[in-house]
């Protein structure tokens, strides 16, 4: 299975305090990869670097088999998909016009705007001000955008943040859908090890900023038999491994 | 960048920014053309104008710029569309398609400033030729002063979330460069602050003799070396914010 994502020792230093430590993380093509931490653990920051909207202080990474540089940036860029931490929005704009400033600046087709707003479910509170919209519509007016270009690598931080059960159902089989549908490739990171244990294929867990474990979930279970994941959570990452 | 450019004008739908810079604008024409005119006002209304223009302007454009930098960039950071913008477009491109859009919005209420003027004085009256070749020069420095002003209150507005401190910049500027007028003894002062350059391009003079109690508009020398200067720093201030920009993290 071809490798989509690939770090090699990535590092970033805040000063004296060192969020991510010498990552190598290892993304295969098509599968939902669950990437678990903590809070603080160095998820956000990993995925800021993947998009090149932070730095590395230190590492490479590799996406599709090229090097990120400054120079591959926006062409790589332009197979991914990102929602990171919260959604953005202009409030003062409707989904459907929020979604046409980004297809302008993606330069896909008009269409791609309501094909995404469908498969999230927002087609008809499209045309309502995202100030009103609920956090759900948010968030998934955030994974429309996303999802806006049809990438071939989807980057979902905690996208189920502030979602009800019902919401979260939603959000849950959607993204179980997309590398079979959509032939997409996602990262979803979370600390809510129920979602992950019911999404993903392959898990890597974080803490401190050190890749403690990566492989698939179900070699996870394996070599773990008779545990939960929350518990081999904890027992990787120590109850004092949260901020 | 011309898509950049559409999706700047997308962006600012309901924000009312023109109509914001438009009504500045207004404010700042009735100011000036407010006032009896009489016999001696008509006979020497466009030196007048010259006169009083580069005054009002160092009290209205700086607050005229702030508004419109932190209405553009204020969006960006209430939405936290930076982090979906930056993997969309080169950074350098947004920070520059955002620069040329508000500084479209300086520049046309300029010239809706030098429009008013012009029909004002021609329909008023004034005595004389329109006076094309000072006129023209009171255009090139008030828009390259008012540019500089917007690109200072740009830089700020997009690098700092809290738009409160652009907005306090840009009202000390405004102080500043209006003080700096009153004190002709003190011309290094106006030449250190951007907002001062409105007095520094004042080409015009006037003499008031209290004992006839009339006005005398004459012509001053024009600090050419200065105008290079700014051009010079106006374009190492661009070069320096683009690039904080482009390396800030998101």
């Amino acid at each position: 299975m071809q490798e989509i994502v690939a770090t090699y020792g990535l590092t970033k230093r805040y000063g004296d305090a060192v969020c991510v430590n010498n990552l190598d993380l290892s993304v295969s093509e098509q599968r939902i990869y669950g990437f678990l931490g903590p809070n603080g653990a160095g998820k956000s920051t990993t995925l800021k670097m993947l998009l090149g909207l932070v730095k590395p202080t230190k590492g490479e990474i590799d996406l599709f088999g090229k090097r990120f540089t400054a120079k591959t940036r926006l062409e790589l860029l332009r197979h991914i998909g990102s929602l990171i931490e919260t959604p953005s929005y202009y409030g003062h704009l409707t989904g459907r016009e929020n979604l046409r400033i980004l297809q302008l600046l993606l330069d896909v087709p008009n269409a791609n705007i309501e094909k995404v707003l469908q498969i999230v479910r927002l087609d008809k509170q499209a045309g309502k001000k995202v100030s009103a919209y609920s956090l759900g519509m948010k968030q998934r007016l955030g994974l429309a955008s996303a999802m806006l270009a049809f990438p071939k690598l989807l980057i979902l931080d905690e996208p189920t943040n502030g979602l009800d059960p019902a919401g979260i159902q939603e959000m849950r089989e959607l993204i179980c859908s997309l590398p079979g549908e959509y032939g997409m490739t996602v990262i979803v990171s979370s600390h809510l090890l129920s979602e992950i244990d019911q999404m993903a294929k392959d898990v890597g867990i974080i803490a401190n900023g050190r890749l403690l474990y990566q492989n698939s979930l179900a070699a996870l279970h394996q070599s773990e038999q008779g545990k939960n994941l929350e518990d081999i959570f904890l027992e990787l990452t120590g109850k004092e491994g949260s901020l | 960048m011309k898509r950049l450019l559409i999706a700047e004008y997308l962006k600012t739908r309901r924000r009312y920014v023109l109509v914001c810079s438009l009504c500045i604008i207004a404010l700042q024409i009735a100011w000036l053309l407010a006032g009896n005119y009489d016999e001696e006002a008509l006979r020497d209304g466009w030196m007048m104008f010259l006169y009083q223009l580069p005054l009002i302007n160092a009290i209205f454009v700086p607050l005229f710029c702030a508004v419109v930098a932190s209405r553009l960039c204020d969006i960006e950071h209430k939405g936290l569309m930076l982090k979906q913008l930056c993997v969309c477009a080169p950074k350098g491109a947004l920070y520059d398609a955002k620069l040329l859009y508000g500084a479209a919005h300086v520049v046309l209420a300029l010239c809706v400033q030098f429009a008013a003027v012009y029909v004002f004085g021609i329909v008023r009256g004034f005595a004389g030729e329109f006076p094309i070749r000072l006129y023209a020069l009171y255009a090139l420095f008030t828009i390259v002063v008012s540019l500089g002003t917007y690109l200072l209150q740009h830089i700020l507005s997009l690098l700092i979330k809290n738009q409160t401190i652009p907005f306090i910049v840009g009202a000390a500027g405004t102080f500043i460069g209006l003080f700096s007028m009153f004190l002709p003894q003190l011309p290094w002062l106006r030449k250190l602050f951007i907002w001062g350059y409105y007095g520094v391009f004042m080409f015009i003079g006037n003499d008031w003799d209290s004992a006839t109690r009339t006005n005398h508009f004459y012509y001053m020398d024009i600090d050419w070396l200065a105008f290079a200067v700014l051009l010079a720093a106006l374009a190492l201030l661009y070069w320096i914010g683009r690039t904080l920009f482009c390396k800030k993290e998101v």
